[in-house]
């Protein structure tokens, strides 16, 4: 992120309703100037004149800057401004997402949606960006620009070209790290499907905790040794309790409270841009109506598979053949449903999500529409998605 | 070799009152504790010891029982089938000892560099990885395969390569099989005569499980390995010796008969 070539990239962290700075850190700045309290104050207020009326403020461009805007879960507001030339919305948009997951990752997703203590919110928040950081600074020293975190098995926190892996990879690496049987470090020759399938490269990892794993794709160095016996304690070991309460908490848990309209029995909720999903076949208040969740999750497993591979916009992989039907119409569908006699089922494909449910058969066959727009609304906590 | 067994580590030692407190540091509940690259076992402030580190590189063909004796020590889940190990894959142990001499209480940390003999052959940088600064090697046999105890010679000449002040130790695996073994005490007996190494059995077997019946009952599985690990920790440690020159170096000719 905050490479060579001039530029330099500020983060500001709000609190969304109260418009409270939380934290403000700067990349690649020549010296560490901080931005005065009424630029941040109108970079903010901009954004939330705009939600009053009703208007998205995404991202805004000057001749010599780029700022993007997000909020999530209707909680934490954050802002990018970037001087870095090349700078684009999608890369801004990740190092936010990215920047949004540290936070998530050392404190749980509950903290930061249910903002009790803005102070002690602070304090801890400073760690999170500490994580991001260490994380760069490690890969770097590692000669290494792939570097991320793998926490119980699923991708925590990546540096910006781990990102740019094939989807198909990020998951494979992801699943390879955690099915894998315990172990302090690895040092494991791999392809990279797409990127790399003939040149091995050399995927490391190292156990920073029983559950978390910092990892590494290098080339001939450094040696695994140097890195274990090195690197990991220069880089790690002073973090060492902010990562021990980050491993206990559940990344991929619904924030508290989120509820599902009624007649949910299953979901799964597709981050395109992020490139990860959440998932449940029980999900809060669906109780134990009709189907069992083994059933459940076949039930929907079966109907995503019908939509992505016939209807819904095709990414990664090569697309499949279209059916003759579809391929006679100039557009592609956005929304998708399904009736049977044991469940229904209905699909939407929005700018930045996919959302697949599966619904009980007395839920109303009109009623689906308006009600997986608002089951992606509760989810996605975010009123345009 | 110069190092009797019991010689230099208290052999029973973790069974006492004070080595149970020690070993307490490893285990949760009679569960194995695990460590992170970041983290060690504390030590309430009156038991304060210091900790000796130790890199060693498990070396031995395929299918000889690496892996499981390494998941066996650090008291993980023995893998039932064979996998080949595709990479370098490394797993600390802590093991509390006390010294003979001096009384000492030590936190021993083991560092095991286990790696796939496929991997070894395919990529050239993986044998001088795992051998990088290693303290140890230990170079494994099956009972149960004649072939690989005869490997033992080429197998020591080709790893170590002239490596002089490695610690090297062989390690006989699936001694429970003894029913079945290829290899007898006499033929060990000749080897150790031959080579003046030190040799270890090993059972990597999975042991007892807790009340739950799946956790693995940890201080089970220590008291199983606890002559292996004295083992390591009484060469390794009396190498240091001799190499900080606390010690007189071993006198050629000088024979261990004893059966570990
Ligand atoms: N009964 C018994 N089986 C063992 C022992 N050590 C290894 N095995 C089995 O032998 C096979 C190969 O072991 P493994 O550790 O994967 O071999 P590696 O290729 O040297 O790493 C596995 O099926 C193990 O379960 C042992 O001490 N006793
Ligand atoms: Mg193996």
């Amino acid at each position: 992120m905050g490479e060579e070539g001039g530029g330099s990239v500020t983060l500001l962290c709000l609190t969304a309703s109260s418009g409270v700075p939380l934290f403000c850190r700067s990349m690649g700045a020549p010296s560490k100037h901080q931005l005065p309290f009424s630029v941040i104050g109108s970079l903010n207020g901009v954004h939330m004149f705009g939600a009053n009326l009703d208007v998205l403020l995404t991202a805004a461009c000057t001749a010599n800057s780029h700022v993007v805007w997000r909020v999530f879960h209707n909680s934490i507001t954050l802002i990018v401004l970037s001087s870095e030339e090349g700078a684009s919305d999608f890369a801004l948009g990740r190092l936010l997402d990215n920047a949004f997951s540290a936070m998530v990752l050392i404190l749980g997703l509950e903290e930061l949606v249910n903002v009790r203590n803005i102070e002690r919110l602070k304090k801890d928040l400073r760690v999170s960006g500490g994580i991001g950081e260490c994380l760069e600074a490690f890969a770097g020293a590692a000669e290494s620009r792939f570097g991320c975190l793998v926490a119980g098995g699923r991708l925590a926190l990546a540096t910006e070209p781990w990102w740019q892996l094939a989807p198909q990879e990020l998951l494979l690496l992801s699943w390879l790290v955690g099915s894998l049987p315990p172990h302090a470090a690895r040092d494991y020759p791999i392809y990279l499907p797409h990127g790399s399938p003939t040149v091995p490269h050399r995927l490391l990892t190292c156990q920073l905790l029983p559950g978390l794993e910092a990892c590494l794709i290098c080339g001939p160095r450094p040696a695994l040794h140097t890195v274990e016996t090195e690197l990991v304690p220069r880089f790690w070991k002073p973090l060492l309790e902010p990562l021990q309460a980050c491993v206990n908490p559940q990344p991929h848990s619904l924030p508290p409270g989120t509820t599902l309209p009624p007649g949910v029995l299953a979901f799964l909720l597709i981050h395109r841009e992020q490139r990860s999903s959440q998932s449940s076949v029980q999900p809060p208040g669906s109780g134990g109506e009709g189907l069992s969740p083994k059933h459940r999750a076949r039930a929907l497993r079966h109907f995503y598979a019908l939509v992505a591979a016939r209807y819904f916009p095709w990414e990664g992989s090569p697309a499949p053949p279209q059916e003759p039907f579809q391929a006679g119409f100039p557009h592609r569908a956005r929304h998708c449903y399904v009736v049977s006699a044991t469940h229904k089922a209905y699909a939407i494909h929005a700018p930045q999500h996919q959302l697949f449910l599966l619904l009980a058969p007395h839920v109303p066959t009109f009623a689906l529409r308006p009600l997986a727009a608002r089951a992606l609304q509760r989810l996605t906590g975010d009123a345009a998605c | 070799m110069a190092v009797s067994p019991g010689s230099v580590i208290v052999p029973d030692w973790h069974k006492s009152p004070e080595g149970k407190e020690y070993l307490a540091t490893i285990l949760r509940k009679n569960k194995r504790k695990f460590f992170g690259l970041i983290e060690r076992p504390v030590l309430p402030p009156q038991m304060a010891a210091d900790t000796a580190s130790y890199k060693v590189f498990v070396s031995g063909k395929s299918g000889v029982g690496k892996t499981a004796m390494v998941a066996k020590l650090a008291g993980l889940e023995v893998p039932g089938a064979h996998h080949e190990t595709t990479g370098i894959q490394t797993t600390t142990v802590y093991w509390p000892a006390k010294l003979r001499d001096s009384g000492r209480a030590l936190i021993f940390r083991f560092h095991f560099w286990d790696c796939g003999e496929a991997a070894l052959k395919k990529f050239d940088h993986i044998l001088p990885a795992c051998k990088e600064k290693a303290d140890g090697i230990l170079f494994l046999f099956s009972f149960t395969d004649r072939s690989s105890f005869d490997d033992l010679p080429s197998q020591i000449s080709r790893v170590t390569g002239g490596s002089e002040n490695l610690v090297k130790i062989v390690i006989g695996s699936k001694f429970d099989q003894f029913m079945h073994t290829d290899v007898t005490e006499r033929d060990l007996a000749e080897f150790r005569r031959a080579w003046r190494l030190p040799v270890l059995r090993m059972k990597s077997v999975n042991g007892p499980r807790l009340a739950d019946g799946r956790t693995l009952d940890g201080r089970a599985g220590l008291a199983h390995v606890a002559h292996v690990l004295n083992g390591l920790a009484e060469h390794l440690w009396y190498q240091d010796q001799v190499m900080a020159g606390l010690v007189p170096a071993p006198q050629p000719g000088t024979e261990d008969t004893s059966r570990c």
